[in-house]
């Protein structure tokens, strides 16, 4: 019987190692989400206690700090619109949006050395400082993006293609996260003899704007077409298949016709090769290349991207969700038809109409990955966290996040899209004394005008910046986004 | 190693001396923070801590020489509790004191009382009919509380008749088990080649299953159900070693928890809580979200420990609901972290290692049994509601041993403890 004893006791032994091995997963790495969840009223709670962390940007300009107004402590934002969607706000009524909420952990010092601290602080009753959280965004290129946009729907993500650092994030329409829960009018209903009084916050204004969406982060959550920014996904996809530069030329007509189904130009091009399709953005061409990728090919050529597939139609059970990429700033991945497609739609597909959807971070991000000789990095905003002494907490660690493409495909598809500003569509991009290099589009959709894209790099030959910008309903992209874009990229490399 | 004798009290009084210690700091900390009245804190932390020394002592005068760990650990995990609760709330502190000092004057009782405890083993029916008795009284005078209708209202005070059961449950078991031993090992043959345990083995088994399923139907208490099942399924391991008996018994096990998931809404809602994804919970709906309410807020308490908590009175354990009874481990890794939800069930561990060590040491059947049985009852009752707080299993609402708010839990508790020493004591005593 002993010897059953002893088994029922490692038993014992193994259900609570599991026990503890769980425990040790949940606080440790499972922790840190829950601390951060909105729904955890410890945020609030602890909010109280605390003077929550600055933001700054990366040359030190502020962004948002707690400041004490007549007695109670008030977030300030001194960028107001400018920074908007990129911090979000922290609001008991409205919740917690942004990096605030995503950075909630540093900004409130949540780790176990802020935790301990936080024990000491209470024995001697000092008052407690959140860690401040230095940003890799450039707040000058906050303002001229948005000023750039002016009174135009649309986005901007400029990105450091070395890195993955984030340099602007811009989305309008923008709105003042200092201001939302600002009443702006109170009304005296009278219901069953009982009189209330309704309060209208600019939140509740703002959040009734269905069309405009100003609440919405167009740069990381908007979805567009992609227009013929594509067309550098399809050209990948070509290099790739080719092994090496491809030496194809098409006879552009002004039109191809597919099963029946006519695939219009925006000219006749004549004899082009693939750094002429490139830079006049020929439909012809990338029409050819995406029935020769055919399906398989696109996808294939996407998803090395970063893109997912999506089940728009609710074809294989329910209307698939919209798949989320979880980072510093969440964003959407583009994404492709998870079902068939047709021929036609394979060559619609190849110049970025059909049925594809992306995001302004997604376009960058491809950009930044051709920027990088094919590597895309990890998007990050973070560049450090300091505390009040200026010891500091954690630094970012760029990290790759796909190899999109070989250094050779890079390569030839960088002096493509430098022959597009050079001669090409892009010619808007030109900067004197810097080599740009860039792709244009002009996205159709049922809403009215077309979308106006641009993504692009500069300096071509070591590149530190990469953009992708996108108005909406404006017209063509060459003469709409291309500008935006230029004065970014100039700004920043002039610095 | 510690040889039975008058020794291992010493042993027992020098680790009652550094438990005493742990809850001078507890106590000191849990008054500054609260800013508590000086005396009042002084009484409620000297007293117990002079309790369990002086039951030590008398022991020692009486040349009691059961095993010198066990109270020490039992020490701790009730000092914990006191210090968490005093923390929490101090009315619970001040209700849990009383009863841990009639705990301790059980525990002495039970090994005075008690020594010759294998005359227990005479009176086993008396047990299942006092048993039964005790289960089925509060289904038509209980009141119910926290969703379990399991409860005695006395005015001044609930008693909760399980948590005695269980003693009584384990007591039947032994004694049933060391006399069937034969049958129980015994086949049938049953079917050509297939054999097959007869029918008086058979019938506890279903009588078992069907007082577990009583639990979980009319009393909707289905922690008591489970760790009530799990200690037989335990003792009838550790009486046969047969793995049939134990397969059948997940089996039947199994196929009612499937039936209580479709036929009982209360169940399932447990059981959807538990698939839950912890990095999903932003996105729930308001109605999946308040029904997920305090297993979440359990979840967030813990998480906000990290490695080495938030400190005592530095965290916000009261966001969860019923916190100082089934979720006072929650609060413990909120303000002690991980390592010191870790050395919560270290002690867990170290108690049943001790326990079954006395099953071991000892020379008879039922003594094996009884020790077995009722270790395996403190640690599997451990297991379930530490893996329910932290959703490793789904939430069944029992207490956790010595630590949870609730007299009669913990009475009960203290009552095992000292038939654990009685064991250990009769084992030690012919060495």
């Amino acid at each position: 019987m002993n010897d059953n004893i002893r088994k029922l006791g490692y038993l014992f032994l193994a259900l609570f190692t599991v026990l503890m091995l769980y425990m040790g997963y949940l606080n440790v790495v499972v922790g840190p989400t829950l601390a951060t969840d909105p729904h955890n009223r410890r945020l609030a709670a602890a909010e109280e206690a605390i003077i929550r962390g600055a933001i700054y940007d990366r040359r030190g300009a502020l962004l948002a700090e707690d400041r004490v107004i007549g007695g109670a402590k008030v977030r300030v934002y001194p960028r107001g619109r400018e920074t908007a969607h990129l911090l979000g706000f922290v609001s008991r009524q409205y919740g917690r949006t942004g990096l605030e909420s995503a950075f909630d952990s540093y900004l409130l010092a949540m780790d176990d050395a802020g935790k301990v601290r936080a024990v000491f602080d209470r024995i001697l009753g000092r008052q407690r400082y959140g860690y401040n959280v230095g940003l890799t965004i450039d707040a000058g290129l906050q303002r001229l993006a948005l000023n750039m946009l002016g009174s135009r729907s649309g986005a901007v993500v400029a990105i450091d293609p070395k890195t993955g650092a984030v340099l602007a994030m811009v989305s309008s329409p923008a709105f003042d996260p200092g201001s939302i829960e600002e009443v702006v009018r109170t009304e005296s209903v009278t219901k069953n003899g009982k009189t209330q009084e309704i309060k209208t916050t600019r939140y509740d204004i703002l959040k009734t704007k269905t069309d405009s969406a100003p609440l919405l982060n167009r740069a990381a959550r908007g979805l567009y077409p992609p227009g013929s920014t594509f067309k550098v996904i399809t050209g990948a996809g070509a290099l790739e298949a080719a092994g090496q530069k491809t030496g194809r030329t098409v006879e552009c007509k002004g039109s191809i016709t597919v099963d029946g189904f006519v695939l219009k130009d925006t000219g006749v091009h004549g004899k082009v090769g693939f750094n002429e399709a490139v830079a006049v953005s020929c439909n012809s061409y990338f029409g050819e290349l995406g029935l020769e990728l055919g399906e398989e090919g696109l996808k294939r050529a996407a998803g090395s991207f970063g893109f997912e597939l999506l089940d728009y139609e609710g074809k294989t059970g329910g209307m698939g969700k919209y798949p989320v990429v979880s980072a510093e700033i969440p964003y959407n991945p583009g994404t492709l038809p998870a079902d068939r497609m047709s021929p036609p739609e394979a060559a619609s597909t190849a110049i970025g109409q059909g049925r594809t959807l992306v995001s302004p971070m997604q376009m960058a991000l491809v950009a930044a990955g051709i920027a990088n000789g094919g590597v895309v990095m990890k998007p990050l905003v973070m560049e450090k966290v300091v505390d009040r002494s200026g010891g500091i907490h954690k630094k970012m660690s760029p990290v790759a996040l796909y190899t999109a493409v070989s250094p050779e495909t890079a390569r030839d598809l960088s002096a493509a899209m430098e022959d597009g500003v050079r001669r090409g569509t892009a010619s808007q991009a030109a900067i004197s004394g810097i080599r740009v290099a860039g792709k244009t589009g002009s996205a159709q959709n049922p809403h009215g005008q077309t979308h106006a894209w641009f993504i692009g790099f500069a300096p071509a030959d070591n590149p530190g910046i990469a953009v992708a910008v996108v108005v909406e309903n404006a017209g063509g992209g060459g003469y709409v986004a291309t500008p935006v874009a230029r004065e970014i990229i100039r700004e920043y490399l002039s610095k | 190693m510690i040889s039975a004798g008058e020794e291992s009290r010493k042993y027992e009084i020098k680790l009652l001396v550094l438990a005493g210690l742990y809850l001078a700091a507890g106590a000191y900390a849990g008054y500054l923070w609260r800013d508590g009245d000086a005396r009042s804190v002084l009484v409620g932390a000297s007293v117990p801590a002079l309790g369990f020394l002086l039951v030590a002592v008398v022991w020692q005068a009486l040349k009691f020489r059961a095993d010198p760990f066990l109270l020490p650990v039992v020490a701790m995990l009730s000092y914990t509790g006191l210090v968490f609760l005093y923390r929490l709330n101090p009315f619970y502190a001040l209700r849990q004191f009383f009863w841990m000092i009639i705990g301790l004057f059980f525990l002495f009782l039970t090994t005075r009382l008690f020594t010759n405890y294998r005359r227990l083993s005479e009176y086993k029916y008396i047990y299942a009919l006092m048993g039964a008795l005790a289960l089925i009284t509060p289904i038509f005078l209980g009141v119910e509380q926290g969703g379990a209708k399991s409860w005695l209202d006395f005015g001044y005070f609930h008693i909760q008749p399980s948590e005695f059961v269980k003693i009584l449950v384990v007591l039947f078991l032994a004694s049933f088990m060391s006399e069937n031993k034969m049958v129980l090992t015994q086949d049938t043959e049953f079917f050509r080649g297939f054999y097959f345990p007869g029918p008086r083995a058979w019938g506890p088994l279903l009588g078992m299953w069907g007082i577990s399923l009583l639990l979980l139907v009319f009393q909707r208490d289905l922690g008591a159900a489970l760790i009530y099942f799990g200690t037989f399924l335990a003792m009838v391991y550790v009486a046969t070693a047969r793995m049939l008996y134990i397969s059948i018994g997940v089996g039947l096990f199994m196929t009612g928890g499937a039936l209580s998931y479709l036929l009982f809404d209360h169940v399932r809602i447990r059981v959807n809580i538990w698939l839950l994804n912890p990095y999903g919970f932003f996105e729930l709906g308001d109605e999946a979200y308040n029904q997920a309410y305090q297993v979440i807020q359990s979840l967030f308490a813990i998480g906000a420990g990290g490695i080495t908590g938030t400190g005592l009175g530095g965290g916000f354990p009261m966001f969860i609901p019923a916190v100082h009874t089934d979720f006072i481990f929650s609060a413990i890794t909120e303000e002690m972290g991980l390592l010191g939800g870790i050395a919560i069930v270290l002690l867990y561990i170290l108690f049943i290692f001790r326990g079954l060590k006395a099953a071991m040491e000892s020379r008879d059947d039922f003594s094996k049994l009884l020790a077995a049985g009722l270790t395996a009852l403190m640690g599997l009752q451990a297991f379930t509601i530490i893996a329910g707080v932290t959703k490793l299993l789904p939430l069944t609402g029992v207490t956790l041993p010595f630590i949870s708010y609730g007299g009669s839990s913990l009475v009960a508790n203290f009552i095992i403890l000292g038939m654990l020493m009685n064991i250990s004591h009769e084992a030690r005593i012919h060495e």
